[in-house]
């Protein structure tokens, strides 16, 4: 009977705990969504915070823990955005409901993947059990320029359609790494063979144009494409086309037809960069 | 001595008298003392008891008051945002001008944030004293599953100092391969196997999660879930179990098998006989509970017919 008593009140306790255990946190959340401070308003902050607090205030943390915290974790933030070469430069997130260990958060993330931008947008489901947490994505949304970034769409759609945040990511470096790749190429023998070597597009563009210096020389295009496949794999595709005066056909027109197969296979057999150099000493060599 | 005896006597009896008289006040002294002993005992009971439940009252009132209190700022604080609809920056006129701890300590939760996602990309870390702790994080499609963690010493050479990657996985023989020359390559690679090998399991878990009463008992697996042993039906009102499906996964950075062989039992009507090869196919390009949902309906027609 007493022991009931009792069990009222402590019962009681508990729900108003975990209720103000709720509270705080949402109210906290809600504070740090809300709330936005420029990088210079945090030099500053951080400048006056050390001498401000200098001798004051035992019971909290010291200024300079803080800091330390603080500084340490952006060695962590900075050195993985190197490593990975993923770098986000905004992210909010707001809570949308929030239930005992159930938390559903929208999520708004943008920044670079090596020279490339993203955008994204999603949910992130998060159940806490004792042992662990499991995350779900939902709603993703993949905001890139494909029109730039052409070989990408395809990827981008199944990535939305199936929430494969994850994999994104991967394809997305490797792509990226690829484009850096193919920029390096280009600028490499733009460089050593200014004559010979065009870039019509520029740098960033997906072919170059190899033009003998004679005025009635011939024309090689370079077309490489970088594939990105509905399971995020990256291949890179290059290809040549021909454009001959008729006089040079008429007399190699069988050179000319091969001249796709021979690139094809010397591809496969040296590798895209001596293939390339390849085929600019041809074309400078040629009458 | 003779000239004593009266007097012995008397002390005698004196003594009986007295030892007589002392036990009975005695017993009855010890009896009150026993009454008012359990009176105390009981009355400070009660006194404990009722100080307790005044306690407990106290606290929760305190606790409601708490609770409405933060209540009502957290209402205030959604009001004052809804009319806002946005961020509000510290420079808005109305703002309180936040101390540089409160700056601080917004900035040192954004960056956590910021790190926490890091975990979707797949690799996320922190550096330590000798080198980095990488966690390598999975996912099947948008469920994010186990993580694993290593950490590596970078100095003088980079080399594994713990980690919780399952034996199955060929750690040693990929760290052979990569780690002292592309430690990128390395990660991505093993995250690759890790992920492969999650995402099998998890798709045979599903399997036998839904499916369960279109299979015969359980799935046989082994521990890298690369070799899938299992008799089935394609609808859960048989209690026979015609097919038997044994897929490999020749590549172990794919969920997908390579290899799905597919037989069906003598006495199995012709009609299920000749789906075989349709089954074989689905399995080598669905993922295993969405395969069985595929080829489960169009049979279920063919079942019932006579």
């Amino acid at each position: 009977m007493e022991n009931s008593i009792y069990q009222v009140y402590e019962d009681e306790i508990q729900s108003l705990e975990e209720e103000i255990k709720m509270l705080a946190e949402k109210y906290e959340d809600s504070q740090q969504e809300s709330t936005f401070f420029s990088d210079e308003e945090i030099l500053m902050s951080m400048k006056s915070f050390q001498t401000e607090f200098q001798g004051e205030l035992k019971g909290q943390e010291s200024p300079s823990d803080l800091k330390a915290q603080l500084e340490s974790l952006e060695a962590d933030l900075s050195f993985l955005m190197k490593f990975t070469g993923i770098w986000f430069t905004s992210h909010s997130k707001k809570t949308v409901e929030k239930t005992g260990s159930r938390t559903i958060q929208k999520h708004r993330l943008s920044g670079n993947c090596h020279s490339l931008p993203f955008q994204l947008e999603f949910q992130l489901l998060e159940i806490k059990s004792k042992e662990s947490v499991s995350a779900v994505i939902t709603d993703l949304n993949v905001i890139m320029e494909s029109g730039e970034y052409s070989g990408v769409s395809k990827f981008v759609s199944s990535t939305e359609e199936h929430g494969n945040l994850l994999p994104f990511f991967k394809s997305l470096s490797s792509y990226a790494e690829w484009y850096e790749h193919r920029r390096c190429t280009f600028l490499h023998f733009k460089t050593r063979y200014p004559d010979i070597v065009k870039l019509p597009e520029g740098l960033l563009g997906d072919y170059i144009v190899l033009r003998n210096p004679e005025p009635s020389g011939f024309e090689l295009m370079i077309v490489w494409k970088i594939h990105v496949d509905e399971d995020g794999r990256t291949t890179p595709v290059l290809d040549l086309l021909t454009k001959v005066p008729e006089q040079v056909l008429e007399q190699n027109i069988t050179t000319i037809e091969n001249a796709p197969t021979c690139f094809r296979s010397m591809l496969l057999l040296f590798g895209i960069e001596t293939a390339i150099e390849n085929l600019i000493k041809v074309v400078g060599l040629k009458k | 001595m003779s000239a004593f005896p009266p007097a012995r006597e008397q002390q005698r009896k004196m003594e009986e008298g007295r030892a007589y008289s002392q036990d009975g006040v005695l017993s009855h002294l010890e009896m009150l003392e026993a009454q008012a002993h359990e009176l105390a005992l009981k009355q400070e009971e009660t006194e404990q008891q009722e100080e307790k439940l005044a306690r407990l009252k106290a606290r929760v009132q305190e606790l409601r008051l708490r609770r409405d209190e933060l209540q009502a700022k957290v209402d205030l604080q959604q009001k004052r945002l809804l009319g806002k609809e946005g961020v509000v920056t510290s420079s808005a006129p109305d703002a309180a001008q936040p101390s540089d701890r409160a700056v601080l300590e917004w900035k040192m939760k954004s960056v956590q944030a910021m790190l926490q996602v890091f975990y979707l990309t797949g690799i996320s870390g922190k550096l330590t004293k000798h080198g980095v702790c990488f966690c390598i994080s999975t996912a099947y499609e948008g469920t994010y599953l186990d993580s694993y963690y290593l950490d590596l010493l970078t100095k003088p050479e980079v080399r594994i100092r713990r980690h919780s990657v399952p034996v199955f996985i060929p750690l040693e023989q990929l760290a052979k391969k990569y780690l002292q020359t592309d430690i990128k390559r390395f990660l991505s690679v093993l995250s690759d196997h890790l992920n492969a090998y999650v995402g099998r399991r998890y798709q045979a878990d599903q399997l036998q999660e839904r499916f369960s009463e279109r299979l015969e008992g359980a799935l046989q697996r082994n521990s890298l879930c690369n070799v899938l042993v299992f008799n089935y039906n394609t609808s859960g009102k048989n209690q026979t179990f015609p097919f038997s499906a044994k897929l490999l996964y020749g590549d172990l950075c794919r969920s997908l098998p390579t290899e799905a062989v597919v037989s069906c039992t003598p006495d199995a009507p012709a009609s299920l006989a000749g789906r075989t090869a349709a089954h074989s196919d689905v399995f080598r390009h669905v993922a295993l509970h969405k395969a069985f949902d595929s080829i489960s309906s169009p049979e279920e027609g063919l079942d019932r017919a006579p």
